[in-house]
């Protein structure tokens, strides 16, 4: 008889648990991290009479989680892909906007600038001409100053980012390790039996992590987690964390790396290559520095092209053209860990061969190196780094101010401060050069029929620039230049002196002469405001190739074409995440359906175990009324 | 696969985001009739449209360059017809003074008719245009480049002629110096002049000049002297007799590949000077017409000598006017380059705005029919989610 009553007991309080599992399910059902569970019934121990073994009835022997680690680590992995390109991605479009918003003012005020130079070289004399030229000038420099500092400002927003993103690192990380420890003394306390609820959590947290940076993980055989970032760098171990901390950049203190509390100034920045910190991390060195360079190229081609070609012609004062536009030079910083005090100091010796690129000279073994700083290739470059022999390299001239020590290194950017620091460098109208410097004139007495072209700047920085000349023909076939040596006259060919070039056409005679002087008083000159509005379709960048114009569409293409690549990798690791969601939910996801169902058996179940021991009650009662009456 | 209505929750939220971001990618496209809206959405085609938009403005820049330079070059053109009509009206002045039968009182009124013809040429040579530049003045245009002098006029201008850009690779000079126009001004008939003697006593003019052979013609300077009053020899500058023979009025003497007709007698010992052709400035030509007709006024009439001075005039004069027509033929060439290039600009411009709005302007029916599926497929998937979330067992426990 007790044998009934036990096995009816052991089940009415297996259902219960049941029961309650389920119930847990249903209020479980929409908790983040939570895995659906189900009890693990097993039939007690039987009882042997020595004749049959009779069932001893139920006995709740765990409550299963429905898991799969696999599943789990899938989808954090790919939580962190999809968290390092949604971060990437917030960068990419709002680059995308400034570039394709005020880079098209940017184009706008190009043109407007280029079309001022035309207009003073319709109306060379007029004021208003040349003061609508300081102002297109001005808009210019505003647009690239404008769209320079909203870059900048992502720099600065991508910094709060990162701490912020560290900070939140650092405090799952210390959850995770306390979980840890109350899961080790828990699975003790339970014997062996895992204490599920926490578990649960401490997967929500890793999940959680996983979106911040990409993790690798390994379970303990105590049930403790380890989880592992960047190149095996350990986080969180058994119940110990290694915080991650932010550092200054070596060479921009204003550009945070990512360091851990342990490893001293080491950065492991450039290991972090998913998950929210990698997508700011990458924001930085892939979108945003790389669009401040690019931008600052453009800018040093426009401000070198047209101070060159103002520094040909005459002022309406009658000088050589001041510089129209002043712009930062390269910036080159030694890294905070250099041991002396060796500074360089770079140049752009010639814009054309100017790239996007930022450079690392290093200085190893009594020799320097210098490489791309994005991609570590080496840069093959030529001289000694002195001022008499400075180091070349993609137009860049680099000179130190010393002999470095081992192990020094130089961060030099070419062109990131170039589109922060373009302004315009000249106030007055007058100040600028609309005409060319030199004009020439054939002499009234000359008898031959050859005529001498206006004449063009080849070297403004000659001193004897203005000077002055004579080309007198000595012969038809002959002429002199100040009276110097007899030279061969071609007709139509180059005659150069004094930075200048002329070109004579046509049948002189024997003692003719031509002069070429400075272009005093020739305030109507509009020969080098023609030049330049013509520079707008002029090869400056890639060796000449590339115009002013043609490299701001590149731009726009450039950029754009990132945010669409990145927006629709993002779109694609969104299914992928959603694909493995789908999977995890669909092994640990609650039914209701399902808990619905279950209720209903476990309700059952739990009627019919109390209904069999009402009867074993009955049965008792018959036995004993029976006993009482004496039947028995 | 095992369904959760967790996950059914998170499907449908996936999909409802992604639905309302086309609605409203959609609703902006239409609303601003733009294909993209930023360069991400479609990069090649905002690179292209940013070339085109520069392109077109350029172009337009083009044209406004091409309308100055056509209303400068406008302004030349009045200036240079005023000066060839009163050359024209000089020249027939110069006639009617040559005619033989002026008595020095007129003499004295086309004197002073011809200087007044000499201020008002040096009036168009000062020509200015709406900015007040000096248009024949070269670089030197803010400066009045002719002044009147004893001589005529001086310069004050330079050799500069002034460009601009009307086309991609098409420049067009918008006016000439005074140099070209006033200044280089070959004398005589272009190659040589041939001028009397002053002391000449005879009656002897100078008609007809030619260069019979160019390649004969060195630029010597020759003298015509009458040994007899019948007689010449052609003496070259170091006094050697290059060529003798016997005068005959109307008849032409030939020397060194030149042809010199003379007509009258001459005297004995009357010579003519001849020399090549130097540049003379043509209010040098007409200060020099005053000056003869003003000397013969205030007498001795010498009507040979003034004959000879002014046909000397004449010839200069209508190397003026040749310039001057030279010069005006070559402003009505660049009028019509101009006018073509305004021509190919105007087609151009049409042509790329068509191209850029090919490129970023919304084709409306596609983008309306986008617009009506997102929205179907929204209700749709709305009224899906009500209608599975109804399904559940709890309903009937």
């Amino acid at each position: 008889m007790s044998d009934l009553f036990g096995i009816s007991v052991s089940a009415l309080r297996a259902l219960q648990t049941a029961i309650s599992v389920t119930s847990n399910n249903i209020a479980n059902a929409n908790t983040p991290g939570y895995a659906k569970e189900s009890v693990d019934l097993t039939t007690a121990t039987p009882q042997t009479n020595g004749v049959a073994s009779v069932g001893a009835g139920v006995q709740v022997s765990g409550i299963l989680r429905a898991y799969s680690q696999a599943a789990t680590n899938q989808l954090n992995n790919s939580q962190s892909s999809l968290g390092q390109l949604s971060g990437l991605q917030v960068y990419t479009n709002q680059i995308d906007n400034i570039i394709g918003t005020s880079a098209g003012g940017l184009s706008t005020s190009l043109q407007n600038y280029y079309n001022a130079w035309a207009n003073v070289a319709n109306a060379p004399t007029s004021t208003a001409t040349r003061q609508a030229l300081l102002s297109a000038a001005q808009g210019v420099a505003s647009s690239f100053q404008s769209s320079s500092s909203q870059l900048q400002t992502l720099n600065t927003t991508i910094n709060s980012g990162i701490t912020a993103d560290v900070q939140q690192i650092n405090s799952i990380a210390t959850s995770i390790s306390t979980l840890n420890q109350q899961i080790v003394v828990g699975t003790a306390q339970a014997g062996g039996q895992p204490p599920n609820d926490l578990i649960d959590q401490r997967d929500q947290l890793l999940s959680n992590l996983s979106k911040l940076i990409g993790v690798t993980t390994s379970t303990g055989s105590n049930g403790a987690l380890n989880v592992f970032v960047a190149n095996g760098q350990p986080l969180v171990l058994q119940g110990n964390v290694t915080q991650l901390t932010t550092v200054p950049g070596p060479y921009n203190a204003s550009q945070l790396e990512i360091s851990t509390a342990t490893m001293g100034k080491n950065i492991i920045s450039g290991s972090i290559t998913s998950g929210d910190l990698g997508g700011l991390l990458a924001a930085r060195t892939q979108a945003v520095n790389p669009a401040l360079n690019q931008l600052g190229q453009v800018a040093s081609a426009l401000a070198q092209s047209a101070n060159t070609q103002q520094g040909a012609g005459l002022d309406l004062t009658g000088r050589l053209g001041a510089p129209l536009f002043s712009i930062g030079a390269p910036v080159a910083t030694a890294a905070s860990t250099n041991t002396d005090a060796t500074t360089a100091t770079a140049s752009v010796a010639d814009v054309g061969k100017l790239t996007a690129n930022d450079y690392v000279l290093s200085y190893t073994g009594g020799a320097y190196q210098l490489s791309n700083a994005a991609t570590g290739a080496a840069v093959a470059f030529t001289g000694a780094g002195t001022a008499a022999s400075p180091l070349s390299a993609d137009g860049l001239s680099i000179v130190l101010s010393g002999t470095p020590a081992n192990g020094d290194k130089f961060l030099i950017q070419p062109t990131a401060q170039a589109a922060g620091t373009f302004a315009v460098a000249i106030t007055s109208p007058s100040q600028v050069a609309a005409a060319g410097a030199i004009k020439t004139a054939v002499s009234a007495a000359n008898t031959g029929a050859a005529t001498i072209s206006g004449g063009t700047v080849i070297d403004a920085t000659n001193p004897n620039l203005l000077a002055g000349a004579t080309i007198q023909f000595t012969s038809p076939t002959t002429y002199t230049v100040n009276g110097g040596a007899s030279n061969t006259y071609t007709p139509g060919g180059n005659i150069a002196a004094n930075g200048w070039q002329v070109q004579i056409t046509g049948t002189p005679a024997a003692g003719d002469s031509f002069t070429v002087q400075a272009n005093t008083g020739g305030g109507g000159d509009n020969r080098n405001a023609l030049a330049s509005a013509a520079l707008q379709n002029q090869g400056v960048l890639a060796g000449g190739t590339i115009s002013v114009n043609g490299a701001v569409s590149a731009l726009i293409t450039g950029i754009g074409g990132q945010a669409q690549q990145v927006n629709s990798a993002q779109t694609a690791q969104s299914s992928v995440n959603a694909q493995a969601l789908q999977t995890v939910q669909s092994i640990s996801g609650v039914n209701m359906n399902e808990e619905a169902a279950n209720l209903l058996q476990w309700q059952q179940a739990f009627q019919a175990s109390a209904q069999a021991m009402s009867i074993g009650n009955q049965m008792f009662t018959n036995l004993m009324s029976a006993l009482s009456n004496g039947i028995l | 696969m095992r369904i959760t209505q967790n996950l059914m929750q998170t499907q449908f939220l996936a999909s409802l985001g992604s639905l309302e971001s086309n609605l409203a990618q959609t609703q902006s496209q239409i609303s601003t009739g733009l294909a993209f809206t930023s360069p991400a959405q479609n990069p090649a085609a905002a690179g292209n449209v940013n070339t085109y938009d520069q392109l077109l403005s350029q172009s337009q820049q083009y044209t406004t360059n091409a309308n100055s330079a056509q209303t400068n070059l406008n302004t030349e053109n009045n200036a240079l017809t005023q000066v060839q009509s009163q050359l024209q009206t000089l020249r027939s002045l110069a006639l009617e003074a040559n005619s033989g039968t002026m008595s020095q009182q007129n003499l004295a009124a086309i004197a002073t008719q011809a200087a007044q013809i000499q201020q008002s040429l040096i009036g168009a040579a000062n020509t200015q245009n709406g900015n007040g530049e000096y248009i024949f003045a070269g670089y030197a245009s803010q400066v009045q480049p002719f002044s009147q002098s004893a001589s005529g006029a001086a310069y004050a201008g330079d050799q500069g002629q002034l460009q601009v850009q009307i086309a991609a690779g098409q420049t067009v000079a918008t006016g000439d110096n005074g140099n070209t126009v006033f200044n280089q001004i070959k004398t005589g008939n272009g190659t040589f002049t041939v001028a009397a003697a002053a002391g000449n006593t005879g009656s002897g003019l100078i008609g007809a000049t030619t260069v019979a052979n160019p390649a004969a013609y060195t630029g010597g300077s020759y003298a015509i002297q009458f040994t007899a009053a019948n007689a010449y020899q052609v003496l070259d500058s170091t006094s050697a007799v290059v060529s003798s023979g016997t005068y005959a009025s109307g008849q032409a003497i030939s020397f060194a590949g030149l042809q010199v007709t003379l007509s009258g007698q001459p005297a004995t010992g009357d010579s003519f000077a001849v020399a090549p052709s130097t540049n003379q400035s043509l209010f040098t030509t007409v200060q020099n017409l005053v000056n003869s007709l003003t000397t013969a006024a205030a007498g001795p009439l010498n009507s040979t000598a003034l004959s000879n001075a002014i046909g000397g005039t004449l010839n200069n004069l209508d190397q003026a006017l040749s310039n001057v027509s030279t010069v005006q033929a070559s402003v009505g060439g660049r009028l019509n380059a101009i006018t073509s290039a305004l021509s190919i600009g105007t087609t151009q411009q049409t042509q790329l705005q068509q191209s850029i709005s090919n490129l970023q302007s919304l084709d409306y029916p596609a983008a309306i029919t986008s617009l009506t599926n997102d929205q179907t497929a929204l209700s749709a998937s709305m009224q899906a989610y009500t209608l599975t979330q109804g399904l559940t067992l709890f309903k009937y426990l």
